[in-house]
């Protein structure tokens, strides 16, 4: 195999971990409230790498301990002890740019629940979300509990010999001197980052070595890959026991163009996680939802009112209310005094992710506010797809057409809208397209415009006073 | 040279607001006041100015000719909201330069629907003509002007002895639309084809100020048709044409009112009916294998038929029709044919692109295709409720 190599000077590339927005994720990072467990952690010192040894380690004789025939059989193996995992990884949330770091994190958290430990390494500094069951350890000092950048040198470019090269091998040389693991029962590297500590520790320890592979570097460079980051993906699969390929596409192409042997590579899909608020919506039941504050203006009566009139009709739809405020108790008590408790929840306050979530599942969306000024809730869920109830008061009415549009006061024109796209599919799917392309045409480049043609006018320098 | 000017009178049974809600409620689909309110406005601005100046035009000029077709809903709404508009289509008819056209009664897509429909529509039709007028109808419109062979063989089976058609080069492919032409598979069935461009010259395009022949005087128009080679010219069109499509403002009335003497100075050319025009032998026969129709840029079907919400519509609607036939209640059997009206379909067009659109929008009566489908399978689905207690089903929902 020769890659050919890539030019220099383009730095836009797949999963190197470039972080241009790490520093705000990192000040805003999810689960890492003051009061939950402390993560446990230990820092170290990163020497430097001796690159020489790239292909002696890739050169190693593989030690197998069971045979490939026995995985197809889809029976799981469960081991006789409860094993201690040497993760060799990347990113871990909060501080996340990609995949990997959710991917890291889920895993790690469902083995402990399985009973296993896991020691995870990383280059950066935390904070990390806590997991009971896995010890973080990382290279280099910040203050503990204060938020330390991301080293520069770890993201500041993709050339050999760039700073985030060296700071790379230094996390690989760190990893293969990392001590306090002797008990490990296994090595498991994800992608390229750390396949040379990793397969270098596994050695030292003999224990073998488990590379899950996200992407290759054929993929992410869209056919032009680097040939240094080739090589360490190819050390990782060589020296691995057992590869994880993401798909079976994945697993055939480390096949075809890396040579694995087939015997040792397994496929293990990744998977979502609802969270546990949205765990408790059947995914049987259809969701016709509201978000906003719980505040009079927001029309939430009028919503629960319209879902009393239909809920009977449509005992498979659950009427769900996403959002918090002052209004919760009294709505809680109309849903009692309507009789339809077992066909609305309330969800309180939902995040970004639970939205977008909800959205991508919900039938229809109701905007039922008394007065909006706009209604973005409205434009984020025509741009998901859903289609959409709106009062005619809402300033979204004014640029749509793909939506229902209702005066806010009229409970039986909400409840027969709302069983209108219940009961008639292609009606939802024509005004879901509808709406989303008319949410997605103008975006806020256009606005940009705008704003910019306001301040023209502003300055006096208008052509077209 | 003959002009084969031809008026289509044509008012829908527009629905109320029928809710999801109102399902089982036994309120009516249609909203009889807003109707009437719409034909009397009409009949203010379009109707009776229009008609008085064609019975004018038909006394001073006996060389004038005209053919109508009018539309059994619009004779309903007439009745109720401007009788006196019947009785000047009486006066017109009685001068015996005037032709009437059979075309369904509902001006419905009952041709799509399994027979007998098509049959029972056009019968209850031409019933009405004769009842109103004393008509017998030599020549057959089908809905938007929609033809194939397939209509033509129900002509000939019908015993008409002439159809109208788009003139459409898909179908001409070289040969000129102002020419007499029989239907391929009925050849007794005269065919008369609407010559487009000069038709939408007036009924599209008269008041349009960025047009470059605007303003289009009668004198100008005439010589147009004058310079047409051919034996026929069919200028086609919507009666509101005059007053409603283009105000009064725009001077088309007076346009009308000037056309007449404005062709009497081309000597060649002359006015004849339908039933005039499609006396003599036919040029070629024609073969059009598909459903052509008289709207938008691909003569199709498209604007009643073009997307999910409108198929899905039909579909759902010719579905009912089987039980309804069942049932065979003459409410129930009205207010399905009521729902079979085109416009109902046009109203759920959903656009994207351009020319089109204008014209869709000017006639809808929604605020949108999606409140237009809602309400019409509202509707529909509560006259499948109501079959179905007829024959006793039992109602699911």
């Amino acid at each position: 195999m020769s890659p050919r190599a890539r030019k220099s000077g383009t730095h836009t590339r797949g999963t190197r971990p470039s972080r241009p927005a790490g520093q705000r994720k990192r000040t805003q990072g999810r689960g890492s409230t003051p009061g939950r467990a402390r993560p446990k952690v230990r820092r170290e010192e990163a020497p430097a790498l001796d690159r020489s040894r790239l292909d002696e380690l890739s050169e190693q004789p593989l030690p197998t301990t069971r045979s490939a025939g026995e995985w197809s059989s889809r029976r799981l193996l469960v081991p006789s002890h409860p094993l201690h995992i040497v993760m060799v990884g990347w990113e871990w949330p909060p501080n996340h740019t990609g995949g990997l770091g959710v991917h890291s994190y889920e895993l790690c958290k469902e083995l402990t629940k399985l009973g296993h430990r896991i020691t995870f390494l990383t280059p950066f500094p935390g904070p990390f979300t806590p997991v009971e069951g896995v010890t973080f350890r990382y290279p280099g000092g910040p203050v503990s509990g204060v938020p330390a950048p991301f080293p520069a040198a770890y993201w500041s470019g993709g050339t050999p010999d760039s700073p985030f090269w060296n700071a790379t091998d230094g996390y690989n040389v760190w990893v293969e001197q990392l001590d306090g693991v002797d008990d490990a029962d296994v090595v498991h590297v994800h992608d390229w980052f750390g396949t040379v500590g990793g397969a270098a520790l596994a050695r030292r320890l003999r224990r073998p070595l488990v590379m899950t592979v996200h992407s290759t570097e054929y993929d992410r460079s869209l056919g032009h890959p680097w040939d240094h980051i080739l090589e360490r993906e190819q050390v990782g699969i060589r020296a691995a026991t057992r590869v994880i390929a993401v798909s079976r596409h994945l697993r055939q192409q480390l096949i075809d163009r890396y040579h694995a042997d087939p015997r040792k590579v397994r496929v293990i899909y990744n998977a979502v996680r609802p969270t546990e608020r949205l765990a408790q919506i059947d995914p049987h039941r259809r969701v016709v939802l509201f978000v906003g504050r719980l505040a009079a203006m927001k029309g939430v009566d009028t919503f629960l009112r319209a879902a009393g009139r239909v809920a009977a009709q449509f005992p498979d739809v659950l009427f769900v209310i996403a959002g918090e405020g002052s209004e919760y108790s009294r709505l809680l008590h109309l849903t009692a005094a309507l009789g339809i408790g077992d066909q609305v929840m309330f969800l309180g306050k939902v995040s970004d992710e639970e939205r977008e979530l909800l959205l991508a599942g919900a039938s229809v969306f109701v905007l039922p506010s008394v007065v909006e000024p706009f209604g973005i809730a409205a434009l984020e869920a025509m741009a998901a797809g859903v289609p959409a109830i709106i009062s005619k008061t809402s300033g979204v009415a004014e640029i749509t057409s793909g939506v229902f549009r209702v005066d806010f006061w009229d409970v039986d024109e909400f409840a027969s809208r709302i069983a209108e796209l219940l009961e008639y599919p292609t009606l939802r799917r024509a005004m879901g397209e509808q709406g989303r392309w008319e949410a997605l045409r103008e975006g806020w480049p256009e606005r940009a415009r705008e704003t910019v043609s306001v301040y023209v006018e502003a300055t006096g320098g208008s052509d077209h006073r | 040279m003959k002009i084969v000017l031809y008026l289509h009178m044509h008012q829908p049974w527009r629905l109320a607001r029928f809710r999801y809600l109102d399902l089982g409620s036994g309120r009516s689909y249609f909203d009889m006041d807003r109707n009437l309110g719409i034909f009397r406005g009409i009949a203010e601005r379009c109707y009776r100015p229009t008609l008085d100046r064609l019975g004018r035009a038909l006394e001073e000029f006996p060389e004038f000719r005209l053919s109508l077709s009018i539309t059994g809903t619009f004779l309903e709404q007439a009745r109720l909201a401007a009788p006196d508009v019947i009785d000047k289509l009486r006066t017109l008819y009685r001068t015996g330069r005037v032709a009437l056209l059979a075309e369904t009664y509902y001006h419905s897509l009952a041709f799509l629907v399994p027979p007998p429909e098509l049959h029972e529509e056009v019968v209850l039709h031409r019933e009405m003509l004769r009842r109103e007028f004393g008509a017998q109808p030599q020549v057959l419109r089908m809905t938007e002007l929609a033809y194939s062979d397939d209509l033509a063989r129900f002509a000939e089976s019908e015993r008409f002895n002439g159809m109208l058609a788009e003139g459409w080069e898909g179908v001409l492919r070289g040969a000129p639309p102002t020419a007499r032409y029989c239907a391929a598979p009925a050849p007794t069935v005269r065919l008369l084809l609407r010559h487009y461009p000069l038709s939408d010259d007036v009924g599209f395009r008269f008041s349009s100020t960025s047009w470059n022949e605007y303003p289009l005087t009668a004198e100008k128009y005439a010589g147009w048709i004058a310079n047409t080679p051919g034996e026929l010219v069919g200028l086609f069109m919507d009666f509101e044409t005059f007053g409603e499509h283009h105000s009064a403002r725009t001077g088309i009335l007076e346009f009308l009112s000037a056309l007449p003497s404005a062709v009497r100075t081309h000597p060649g050319v002359d006015w004849a009916t339908v039933d005039e025009a499609i006396d003599g032998p036919p040029r070629d026969p024609l073969s059009v294998p598909y459903t052509m129709s008289w709207a938008d840029q691909n003569r199709d079907l498209g604007a009643w038929l073009g997307n999910d919400l409108q198929r899905s519509a039909f579909e759902a609607a010719k579905k009912v029709g089987l039980a309804v036939r069942q049932a065979g209640d003459p409410e129930i059997t009205t207010d399905w044919r009521k729902l079979l009206t085109s416009d109902h379909f046009y109203y759920m067009y959903v656009s994207g692109h351009g020319a089109d659109q204008g014209v869709h929008e000017y006639f809808s009566s929604y605020d949108s295709p999606y409140d237009a489908y809602a309400n019409y399978m509202n509707a529909l689905t509560d006259l499948r409720r109501r079959a179905h207690e007829r024959l006793g089903v039992p109602v699911l929902k």
